[in-house]
């Protein structure tokens, strides 16, 4: 009965991780399309590990859990400096209804003296 | 039953791969080209963790986690010179 759960898993994140192409290719705005790119695929991804960890044996294991740790780390940090590049180069949000909380509009060429 | 599970998935996520390339060339926005470039290569990874699943074979695991640790070197390389015009 277990494997069952286990293709169960596997039809998750691949449902997981088309909604998340879906939402890059159909969102309005960079900053709306972060959410599909960074969330919806990772996550997606993450299920595809758990479900490799169970089936498969202990070298599958460890390399699975060593790639999730590493995706764990380094998926919001890329993520995250997408986002500042986009802040940078005055992306515009054309989202309806979306509001820009920042406050602090650079002006055009100009390099911030914070750096990531 | 297991097999044509995996197999199925393996093709859909191949499906999944055309279309993240595609968007990174169709788009019109560079930012836009980073970023599904950064999903392409976890669609690429997850291909890989699918294959090793379904052959019973870690090896192309080491291959999955070297690609994970390349393709985020790579979006912040390219995001923070798109930007900045500089690396470091």
């Amino acid at each position: 009965m277990r494997p069952f759960i286990f293709d169960a898993v596997v039809i998750l994140g691949v449902v997981v991780m088309t909604l998340g192409v879906i939402g890059l290719i159909r969102l309005p705005d960079v900053y709306t399309k972060l959410h599909g790119a960074s969330k919806s695929v990772f996550l997606g991804l993450m299920a595809l590990a758990l479900s490799g960890m169970a089936v498969g044996g202990e070298a599958m294991f460890s390399r699975l859990l060593l790639i999730c740790i590493a995706l764990l780390i380094t998926t919001p940090v890329a993520s995250h400096v997408v986002g500042r590049a986009a802040f940078l180069q005055h992306e515009q949000m054309t989202t309806v209804g979306a509001i820009d909380e920042s406050g602090s509009i650079l002006p055009a060429g100009e390099i911030p003296p914070w750096r990531v | 039953m297991h097999d044509v599970v995996y197999y199925s998935a393996m093709i859909w996520m191949t499906g999944l791969l055309c279309v993240c390339f595609g968007l990174v060339i169709r788009t019109h926005s560079s930012i836009v080209r980073i970023l599904g470039f950064d999903a392409m290569s976890l669609v690429l990874i997850s291909v890989l963790v699918l294959y090793s699943i379904t052959t019973e074979s870690s090896y192309y695991l080491d291959a999955a986690l070297l690609l994970a640790l390349v393709s985020f070197v790579s979006t912040i390389a390219a995001a923070r010179y798109q930007s900045e015009r500089r690396v470091f």
